[in-house]
């Protein structure tokens, strides 16, 4: 595609022969019969757009390589070293044979497992239930605000207050939860039975508005019509709840899912203020484990091989995510 | 809804439910903002007063809670005798600069992405994203191994380079959504006017400008509540407010009036940017994925 013939020839160009390819132009034209393709300019097609595509795009993939392709690398070659905070020593496999021996990793993994899935059908029920009060109420915008406040805090200040809140002497919560009858003695954080409990609530309260919002969204393109259809045929709407709203909520609720999923496992700032993992390891989910392991102890080669299992869950719960993200646009609400 | 007149509408179970929802919506409100409320109030009370809590099962003795006199001296504290001035200042340059760079860079990368197709588009597209959601545990892991033999440990272009591991992804994914939605006809008309193809791209950015901005912000945002990072490649010297924050708490002298104060401190700005932006906040936090 060099000289001006390209002008009328490009129709005869299938599709991906060239690395790079104007999007809106040629595709469109295809699908035209080659006696309407008028003569373009010359430069809209030339080879100039794809490299000045191609530098457009450079700062970024550089500084992503850097920070993302470069460290990736370094993580496998770590994993395989004894690496403390000189340099390290060729180690062979035996970073990641240990791991299978490591009861607090695969404790870890549990706890984590557990972790999330408390903190996602807390926050799932209520926020759903949330979504569908606040939709259409006559304080939407407002109370939607008020909602929304907890997610724009940093998540180590959260864990702060909630650690003021639960002190087992002056804090307001645990004189709430033993006014209650729901706490004997001792600060909810300081028992094995009840830590986990602790940390989860407090990701309830910051991100549960995220799940509201979310289904509010959802709730916003469910079709009027057919909920009115199904009540004027006599559905209760509880029935209409389940048989319309639900299922077409349901792709938004599968990216809150996911997102929070992921985050659970991204974040760890408001556990390691509130708990570090303890008390007795009862609240050590994995990342927290890891963080030990990599800066408290400063094992940079263990927590290598510790991380690269993480990043190897999460890039299979990522794939999952962006096939949601990548269907057809008609289908995406 | 016209249906209104046809149906039964208020069966015992709606107002049931009504009822319900009233009070749930009001226990929940207290109970998402009575922690925000608490340590707003709380940075404004003495030690002594603060700690003052009723008997268990004292139901009316919750008054003692507004039973202070107001005091500024923790947020006189940290400033004079804790630096957070400084603290403050490197949350900003660390927020701001590494949200001015994952814009930058992103828009251009967005914009091309936008606009081009190759083979391997959608691997580039993968890695992308799972650089932005790998757990900032495990990226720190070698980041940390790199930054420290480039001495970028404990200083501020470091920090900011470790955010950009987050947040230029997210700019270059959430921008792409908003150039897909700028029909490629403009700058064809641009062009066949005698624009060249970098300046088409400019004549189009005003159309993306709210979004732009809205973006910077939230990049910010992400940055400034950062509290991994911050605390082990910026431990030393570019401490920024939550690791400030954190350190407050000492095993044998927790000062809880101040580090309700640096909360406010830290939280306030964000909480009044989130409100600006409040119109992009959930395609943003859903990664584009959700538009409201």
């Amino acid at each position: 595609m060099t000289s001006g013939v390209t002008n009328v020839s490009v129709a005869q160009v299938p599709p991906g022969t060239s690395l790079f390819r104007a999007r809106g132009t040629s595709s469109d034209i295809e699908a035209r019969p080659i006696t309407a393709v008028l003569p373009l300019p010359v430069r809209l097609n030339s080879a100039a757009p794809r490299r000045y595509y191609l530098y457009l795009m450079a700062p970024a993939i550089a500084v992503l390589a850097f920070i993302s392709l470069y460290p990736f690398v370094w993580l496998i070659v770590m994993s395989l070293q004894d690496v403390g905070v000189g340099a390290g020593e060729w180690v062979g496999l035996k970073n990641y044979t240990r791991l299978f021996n490591d009861v607090r990793f695969l404790e870890g993994w549990v706890l984590l497992a557990q972790y999330s899935a408390m903190c996602l059908a807390l926050q799932l029920s209520i926020g759903l239930l949330l979504a569908v009060i606040v939709n259409g109420a006559r304080w939407e915008k407002f109370l939607v605000t008020a909602l929304l406040m907890p997610m724009m805090m940093a998540p180590a200040v959260a864990g702060l207050v909630w650690l003021f809140l639960y002190n087992g002497t002056f804090g307001w919560y645990h004189w709430l939860f033993q006014s209650l009858g729901w706490l004997d003695s001792g600060s909810i954080l300081s028992s094995t039975d009840t830590a986990m409990l602790a940390i989860v609530l407090v990701d309830v309260w910051q991100w549960t508005p995220l799940i509201t919002l979310i289904a509010l969204a959802g709730l916003k393109r469910v079709p009027q019509d057919q909920l009115e259809a199904n009540m004027v045929d006599g559905a209760s709407p509880l029935r209409n709840f389940f048989a319309i709203t639900l299922p077409n909520l349901y792709p938004v609720l599968l990216i809150a899912i996911m997102l929070r999923f992921m985050d659970n496992f991204r974040f760890i700032d408001a556990a390691l203020v509130l708990t570090g993992g303890g008390p007795a390891d009862s609240t050590k989910i994995l990342p927290i484990y890891l963080f030990e392991v990599a800066f408290k102890f400063f094992k940079l080669g263990r927590g290598a091989a510790i991380a690269l299992t993480l990043l190897v869950v999460t890039i299979i719960l990522g794939k999952l995510l962006v096939r949601i993200f990548e269907k057809p646009k008609s289908e995406r609400v | 809804m016209a249906s209104r007149d046809v149906v039964q509408y208020k069966s015992p179970l709606v107002v049931a439910f009504k009822i319900f929802s009233v009070i749930f919506l009001t226990v929940y409100l207290i109970w998402t903002l009575l922690p925000i409320f608490v340590m707003f109030v709380s940075s404004f009370k003495d030690l002594l007063e603060a700690f003052n809590i009723p008997e268990v099962g004292d139901w009316a003795g919750v008054t003692v809670f507004f039973d202070f006199t107001p005091t500024l001296k923790h947020y006189h504290s940290l400033f004079y005798d804790n630096n957070f001035g400084e603290y403050m200042a490197n949350s900003l340059i660390a927020a701001g600069g590494s949200a001015v760079i994952a814009v930058t860079f992103g828009s251009m990368a967005a914009y091309s992405l936008s606009r081009v197709e190759f083979r391997g588009k959608g691997d580039l597209f993968f890695w992308i994203i799972s650089t932005r959601m790998a757990p900032v545990v495990a990226v720190m892991v070698p980041l940390y191994a790199i930054f420290r033999s480039f001495d970028l440990i404990g200083t501020l272009p470091g920090l900011i380079l470790a955010y950009t591991t987050f947040n230029l992804p997210f700019a270059i994914w959430i921008l792409k959504g908003f150039f897909d939605n700028v029909p490629y006809s403009i700058e064809e008309a641009q062009m066949v006017d005698g624009a060249t193809r970098f300046q088409a791209f400019m004549s189009i950015l005003p159309l993306v400008a709210p979004g732009i901005a809205a973006f910077i912000v939230l990049c910010i945002l992400f940055a400034w509540n950062d509290f991994l990072f911050a605390a082990i490649i910026g431990s030393g010297g570019a401490k920024t407010l939550p690791v400030a924050t954190r350190e407050l708490v000492q095993p044998q002298n927790i000062q809880w009036g101040a580090i309700m104060a640096a909360g406010v401190v830290t939280t306030l700005p964000m909480m009044l940017l989130g409100l600006v932006i409040r119109k992009y906040l959930v395609t943003g936090m859903t990664m584009g994925a959700v538009k409201e």
